[in-house]
């Protein structure tokens, strides 16, 4: 199931992705931690995970480092 | 089409947004469709500038913060996961970051959509009487049409590889040779594919990049000059902390008042790297 996952994030990377120099402020960058969190935690959870992580990497964010936990 | 099955139900309301805004651009203003879709460009991006404001002020103290942060790379050269961490702890620690985000990026992508939408609706069913009102500056006969249609479009996709580059120059702020370079070339391949797309989005795509490096360009006028780079260097070039404080990883070791300052030999080019080196990689 959590190929589904992972597979839409590199359908991502592959076209808007590379559209834009990597941006991402965190550690390791958005795309990696949905794809982790998809691993790691299931489709839905992960889903919701990197969804939250996304809003999280907004301008007045700090970044840093921030790995699925 | 099976893809405007999956994406055209959600994004419908956007393409009628993005279909309203045009026509109110064009019907109201006055403005040709070409013009009009520049314009909408245009709104978006001063909209997004507030984000930009952040980011700029962020670039600010990174500047001041450059010789640590070379004295991080420097560091963990050969591990590059590693190196980002670090990086990125420093960052964190200083309240700074360089990289924009990734949501006001995120955000550019329903407008994309939007609009390539309502001009392939322009292609099938043009909503001008006369044909000539789609064509923009007379070399490009209509936005609707794929780039490749006509040698007009060739240009765009000149103007478009190029402003992609400078954009990338500008907005970019990762140091790393090769990213940089890679994000160079990214344009050339990626122009294969935007041949493909209607040329009014090329257009679009133009714009948001000029815009980039019309900000990028203002940015810079802003930003003061890096301190002078000698006294700054060597400081951070200090072995910088009390062997007990390893756990944050060699950020903020290096701020300007270490411990040990370096008696002034002004030699700023080859600190004595390997020994310090040997001992930073003992500790991690």
């Amino acid at each position: 199931m959590h190929r589904i996952g992972v597979a839409l994030v590199w359908l991502w990377r592959a076209t808007f992705g590379a559209l834009f120099p990597t941006t991402c402020k965190y550690h390791p960058s958005c795309s990696q931690y949905a794809i982790d969190a998809v691993r790691q935690k299931g489709l839905v959870r992960g889903s919701v995970l990197a969804g939250w992580r996304l809003l999280r990497c907004n301008p007045w964010s700090h970044g840093g480092f921030d790995p699925v936990r | 089409m099976m893809h405007s099955l999956i994406l055209g139900s959600p994004l419908t309301p956007l393409e009628h947004a993005a279909r309203h805004a045009l026509n109110w651009l064009h019907f109201n203003l006055g403005l040709p469709w070409a013009w009009s879709i520049v314009a909408l460009t245009v709104i978006v991006r001063m909209l997004l500038v507030p984000l930009t404001v952040r980011q700029i002020h962020s670039m600010q103290s990174l500047q001041a913060h450059a010789p640590q942060m070379k004295e991080i790379q420097k560091k963990y050269k050969g591990d590059k996961q590693k190196q980002n961490e670090e990086l990125m702890k420093f960052y964190r620690e200083n309240q700074i970051n360089p990289a924009a985000s990734c949501l006001p990026m995120l955000a550019q992508l329903p407008v994309f959509i939007a609009l390539y939408y309502s001009l392939r609706h322009f292609s099938s069913e043009p909503p001008a009487k006369h044909p000539g009102s789609l064509s923009f500056l007379h070399f490009i006969p209509s936005i609707a049409d794929h780039t490749t249609t006509h040698w007009g479009g060739y240009v765009l996709l000149v103007v478009y590889v190029a402003s992609q580059m400078a954009s990338t120059l500008y907005m970019s702020a990762t140091v790393d040779k090769t990213q940089r370079i890679l994000f160079m070339v990214m344009p050339l391949v990626f122009v294969f594919v935007i041949a493909r797309f209607p040329a009014g989005l090329v257009l679009y795509w133009v714009t948001t990049n000029l815009w980039t490096v019309g900000q990028g360009l203002i940015t810079r006028r802003l930003m003061p000059k890096p301190a002078a780079p000698t006294a700054e260097k060597r400081s951070s070039r200090t072995p910088p902390r009390d062997p007990g404080s390893g756990d944050d990883g060699g950020g903020n070791g290096a701020v300007p008042e270490s411990p040990q300052p370096k008696p002034a030999a002004p030699r700023s080019q080859q600190p004595p790297r390997k020994v310090r080196r040997k001992k930073k990689a003992g500790r991690r």
